[in-house]
Formats: C-alpha cells, structure tokens, sequence
C-alpha cells in the first residue's frame, strides 16, 4: 500500500468495540510459555518444581516487607541445577493493573540476584474488567501457546505510555520471597 | 515471527522478530539506553550531566551524544516547544524523577542553557536534563538497527506505544485512549514508525511529565514519522501547538489525536476515510 493511502487508518466501529467487550477481553499476547522461558532464561539447565503455598503468617510477612499485599496462594518456584549444582531460581508470578494481568517469569541467580525478566503473558482490556475476579478466574490454570502469526494474532497497540510499575512492584515482593523462605533453603 | 516483551525504560517493550538470537541483542541495546538514559540511575550519563555538568564539562556515550543532539535540534525547530530542560524542571517539581544526592535543585527553565559540543556537555546553571519524551523512541530505534544488524528482515519494536517496523509487511497499530485503553482508531505503519502521548494523571502512568502542559481539548495525540525517535519529539511538540505540528514534520509525517469526547480527530490526513 501507499504509505499516504486513502486508508492510512480506520475507525473502529463502536458497535464491534462493544460486541467484543463482552465477550473477550481487547487484546492477549503470549509471548513464551514456561517451558521456553525456563530454556531461554537458563539454557540446557534442569528445573526441580518447588511449589510454594504460603501460610497466612508468611503472606502477612511478605506482604508487610515488601508493601506489596495482593498476590498468588501458591507461587510457581523452579530449583534449576546444572551438573549437580544449584545455579539459580526460576519464579513464575502474576500482577494485575487496572487494565492489565500480566504473567511473568523472573531468574534469580542463587544469592537472590535478579539475572532476568521475561513477560510470559500480557493481557490488556478496558473498562476495568481485570479488576473482576470472575475475569480473573477464567484464566487460572490456563495452557500456554508460545508462537504467533504474522497479521493474525499480532496486536500492535499504542496509546500513552503505560508504566511496568506493577510487574517492578511484583519483582520486590519475590525478592522479599526469596530472602524469607528460599535464601537458606 | 517470534515475539518477546521485557520490561525496560519503565515500561514494557515488545520486540516481533524473525530470529530468535537477534532479540537478545535488541533488548541489551534497549537495556543499554536505558542505562544511559535514566534518570533514576545516579550513575548514567543523564544523571551525571543533572550532577555536575553546571560545574564541569561532562564527556558522555556516542549515543547519549547523539539523543542530546536530536533533542536539541527539535528544541530549536519547534521554539522550545518541545524543552528537555523545561521538561526536566516540572519532573522534579512534580516528583517524577528524584535529585540525587549530591545533584542541586533544577534553576534552569530552558532548552538555551544546555550546550553539546561533541561529546561534551555543559549546563550555563544548574538544570535537570528529562529525555524522558524522546529516549523511548531512541531506543527503538537502535533496537531496529540492532534486529537489522542481526540479519532480520522483517521486525517490528514497541516500546510503551512507541513503534517501529521495518521490512516489507505493513503493519496494523491500534490506538487506544489513554484512561480507559478503548480502541479509537486503527492504523496502518509500513518501514516507519509512529509514537503516541498522551495525558495521564500523576500515577497512572508515563506521559504527562514530559509534555509540558495540559493541553485542554486533546487526550492523546499520534504521530508517523520515518523514525520513532522523531514521532516521539513530534508528539510533544503536536501536544503544544497543535496542528501546526505540520509544519515541523517533513515527508511522511502524519498525526491524529483522541479529543476529550473520545473523537478521533485528524491533524493532516485529508485523505483520511471518516467511516
């Protein structure tokens, strides 16, 4: 197409926005699943499953360090070993915003360093649904899918600059996690 | 096409590429400008310029050289509607970004106090350099030299609603209002790249600190321009003066913007379809 074509852009009807509101939320983006996160963020490694279901006293704890008191019952926490060592922590956590959750994935090297962060899933929708927990709950134990196509499934989406505060907030409370229940495990 | 997202720069950037080794390189050259760039950082060359450069010339990176450079330029071109230094100024006020501790209170209030010479840079006073508005669209751009180095033939990078694409796919953008994230508007970018600002209150998210000013009869305004770094400064610049934003813009430049009443207004688009 002509970069200055007649259809440089189009209005999206309000009919179809409002249709698509009540069914799906505006736009999900996988972007790897666990497996390909764990091979990616620690390659060739292996990963022991240790997963964590906090106390209500933990919870207290962890929320009362951090300042950070929304989060999962159990947190998804992976020993990795390589040649029968410990190397590091793979922690699998979720965050929520006001118009997004978003599914993410942090590498804790074995003193409790942040060695990276990977966004597994972010699903964004308008209107304040996230914030419902029956919108919440349709994706627990959801599969994920890890390629995309180009055209289809892409979502490119721009509006003023959302912040990664959420996903920053959440990296806290693990640090706290790790220095109170996985440090000296 | 594989597709990564990493929270760098304060938000959250999304790299669609070809080859899975090249988007490792794409986020360190992201994390690189970050590193540069913050002014959270008391270390980075942003930070060292707010400490000491009213003092002494400050030597920084190539590439801080060059943002500086290009923010400069649109400074002047735009008569200071588009202000690093203004910017900088009200972030601190506001409390968007912190003084250090050994960094003084910003007395400076314009783009003039700044001066680049090489890599070299020098305040006339002290003042807090914000590239906040600008260093988004930076990044992705050197992420697409990086995908391009790497081999891509295709890719697309969006950092926070800064985009660029490169290859010969045209790709579909859309524009959401900045509160409520309501789609308005579709649009189509090919090998260029399109930024939007808008205003958010203080906490919701990034975007009102750098743009100067309430601008009282748009939300959000959208700029494609041949690269993001320059959609970026245009959004600000479109944010001060309106329409005549046209004016700064050059080939390939177009804008619309999302009014309070949740209309898509075009700025330059006569050939625009409406329905």
């Amino acid at each position: 197409m002509s970069k200055a074509g007649a259809d440089w852009f189009t209005l999206i009807p309000v009919a179809a926005v409002a249709v698509a509101a009540a069914a799906v939320p505006a736009s999900a983006t996988v972007y790897l699943d666990i497996q390909a996160a764990q091979q990616t963020m620690f390659p060739g490694a292996s990963f022991v499953a240790h997963p964590l279901t906090f106390t209500p006293e933990q919870r207290k704890a962890i929320a009362k360090a951090s300042g950070v008191g929304i989060f999962e019952k159990t947190q998804r926490i992976w020993e990795v070993r390589s040649g029968g060592a410990r190397t590091g922590w793979f922690i699998v956590d979720r965050v929520l915003g006001k118009h997004e959750m978003i599914t993410y994935a942090v590498a804790l090297s074995p003193d409790g360093t942040v060695k990276s962060v990977e966004i597994l899933e972010y699903r964004e929708t308008y209107g304040g649904e996230i914030r419902n927990p029956a919108w919440r709950r349709q994706f627990v134990g959801k599969r994920f899918g890890s390629s995309v196509q180009l055209g289809k499934d892409i979502k490119n989406i721009s509006g003023a600059t959302l912040s990664s505060r959420h996903v920053t907030d959440g990296i806290r409370r693990l640090l706290i996690t790790y220095q109170l229940l996985l440090r000296n495990a | 096409m594989l597709r990564r997202c990493r929270p760098l720069l304060g938000t959250f950037v999304e790299v669609t590429a070809d080859r899975e080794d090249a988007i490792e390189r794409v986020f360190d050259a992201v994390a690189q400008v970050h590193r540069l760039m913050s002014a959270h950082e008391p270390e980075s060359d942003l930070s060292r310029i707010n400490r000491f450069a009213h003092l002494q010339p400050v030597q920084v990176h190539p590439e801080t050289a060059s943002l500086l450079e290009r923010a400069l330029f649109w400074a002047r071109e735009s008569g200071g509607a588009f202000d690093p230094v203004r910017a900088g100024k009200a972030a601190v006020e506001h409390g968007f970004i912190p003084l250090h501790a050994d960094q003084p209170g910003p007395a400076a209030t314009s783009w003039r106090c700044l001066k680049l010479q090489g890599r070299s840079v020098r305040l006339d006073m002290s003042g807090c350099v914000d590239l906040g508005g600008i260093a988004k669209g930076f990044a992705v751009d050197r992420a697409v030299v990086a995908l391009r180095s790497a081999g891509c033939e295709r890719g697309l990078v969006n950092a926070g609603g800064d985009i660029r694409g490169f290859g010969p796919e045209v790709w579909p953008v859309r524009i959401v209002e900045p509160m409520s994230r309501r789609p308005v508007a579709q649009v189509r970018i090919a090998d260029e790249a399109m930024a939007t600002s808008g205003g958010l209150p203080a906490g919701e998210g990034l975007g009102f600190d750098h743009l100067g000013g309430p601008n009282d009869w748009w939300t959000s305004v959208s700029v494609v321009a041949p690269t993001a770094c320059d959609a970026d400064a245009l959004t600000k610049i479109a944010w001060m003066r309106g329409n005549a934003v046209l004016s700064f813009g050059g080939p390939g430049v177009r804008a619309l913007a999302v009014t309070r009443g949740g209309e898509v207004e075009s700025i330059n688009a006569p050939e625009m379809a409406l329905a």
